[in-house]
């Protein structure tokens, strides 16, 4: 051991050095090829939004009755409660197969849509949901909400969820305003993300996407989200 | 033993660098090229602050292919299966970590990464133990070229004459 501890330390020098250098070169370019082709993504997804027409701004109003859920188009014969995480891929999944009949239900005066904004997945989401919340006082909870799961990365927590992101992200569909991007910058809305999260446990939600549907459980016979499914669930009550 | 291992130590020393160093290269090189995705499995271990996760993130894949490459043509095998063995041990600690925190995430190794449904808690478990001890297999495998760097098809010079080991 000795022996060869001198042998390396000895004369070798040169090579051990030129084998650091080495490493730190193809370390650092890795990193700033990396942080560039991870930004250039980051444009792709916006690209995505590109052409989104907002709808018509619909009013969100909070009902602490209801764990401060936002609440869409109240009084209607039908409530549906959602419980979902910004950065939950199986929310994702149901935004795709259900949300536009969701939407339609709440532009339509059919149903009164109780929002969650659920925040466990980390920083992002809560990042994320107060974007949401800040969104939901402009008016455009719905476009933001659905845009959101547009644009969503594969993975929770990759960095994409910034603050400047999620003001861009409204920029894209027509979120323009000085109070949005104050909002989201100073974190208004981080006591009530934090209420909705507290209130996970009252109402015995474990998982995202949790429906209800006028207060009862919506149990899936079949796997995925089926929109007749869930339409049939609906029409029941 | 030892008449079995210096018979065959040039062999085995080759055969060690092939492994621990493709392994490395195909874990980074998958991850190399979704840099979003390894800097979300970083930051799904909850470890480090997600800031530093994310930088973590976009080195690590290119540290392990630098350090799998270096292997492969065998320069500096001593000091590199120090760092090979060096992020084994890492690994090892991470994952254990995770496990004891009761963090559900797929490790992330080669590519992928992030949370798991908890209802896979058994399979994601029994993948914690696989991962350990493959890693363990490897760190061994780095011990086995600190001890014993040089081998065939290499670039790092044969030991000097006194250096007999």
């Amino acid at each position: 051991m000795s022996k060869a501890a001198k042998a390396t330390t000895g004369g070798d020098h040169f090579t051990r050095w030129l084998v650091i250098g080495m490493v730190a070169i193809v370390v650092l370019t890795g990193v700033v090829f990396s942080m560039m082709s991870s930004s250039t993504k980051a444009n792709e997804s916006f690209a995505a939004l590109k052409g989104y027409t907002m709808g018509e701004a619909v009013s969100a109003t909070i009902n602490p009755a209801a764990g401060s859920g936002l609440t869409l188009n109240p009084g209607a014969p039908v409530t549906i409660d959602l419980w979902e995480d910004p950065q939950c891929p199986v929310c994702r999944i149901f935004e795709t197969s259900i949300g536009a009949y969701i939407d339609t239900q709440i532009r339509t005066k059919k149903a009164t849509v109780v929002y969650h904004v659920l925040s466990f997945l980390g920083p992002e989401s809560v990042r994320a949901a107060n974007a949401m919340m800040c969104a939901a006082d402009e008016g455009h909870y719905l476009d933001y909400h659905k845009s959101l799961y547009i644009v969503q990365p594969a993975l929770e927590n990759s960095g994409f969820f910034s603050n400047e992101n999620l003001i861009k992200i409204g920029e894209t569909i027509g979120i323009k305003s000085e109070s949005f991007s104050e909002c989201v910058t100073k974190g208004s809305k981080l006591d009530l993300v934090k209420t909705h999260a507290d209130s996970m446990q009252g109402y015995k939600v474990q998982g995202t996407p949790t429906v209800f549907i006028n207060g009862k459980l919506w149990e899936r016979k079949v796997s995925g989200f089926d929109l007749n499914e869930f339409r049939l669930a609906v029409e029941a009550g | 033993m030892v008449a079995f291992n210096q018979k065959y130590q040039r062999f085995f020393t080759l055969v060690s660098r092939l492994v621990i160093g493709g392994v490395l290269l195909v874990a980074g090189g998958l991850k190399a090229f979704v840099p979003a995705e390894a800097a979300g499995a970083v930051a799904a271990y909850k470890i480090l602050p997600t800031q530093i996760a994310h930088i973590v993130g976009y080195a690590l894949p290119w540290f392990e292919i630098a350090i799998g490459l270096l292997l492969i043509i065998g320069i500096s095998v001593r000091m590199t299966s120090i760092l090979a063995g060096a992020i084994m041990v890492l690994f090892i600690v991470a994952i254990a970590s995770v496990w004891t925190r009761g963090i559900l995430i797929d490790c992330g190794c080669f590519g992928g990464g992030g949370s798991i449904d908890p209802s896979k808690a058994a399979q994601v478990h029994r993948s914690y133990a696989l991962e350990i001890a493959r890693d363990l297999g490897l760190a061994l495998l780095a011990l086995y070229l600190y001890f014993f760097p040089y081998g065939f098809l290499s670039l790092d010079k044969s030991p000097p004459p006194n250096e007999e080991m």
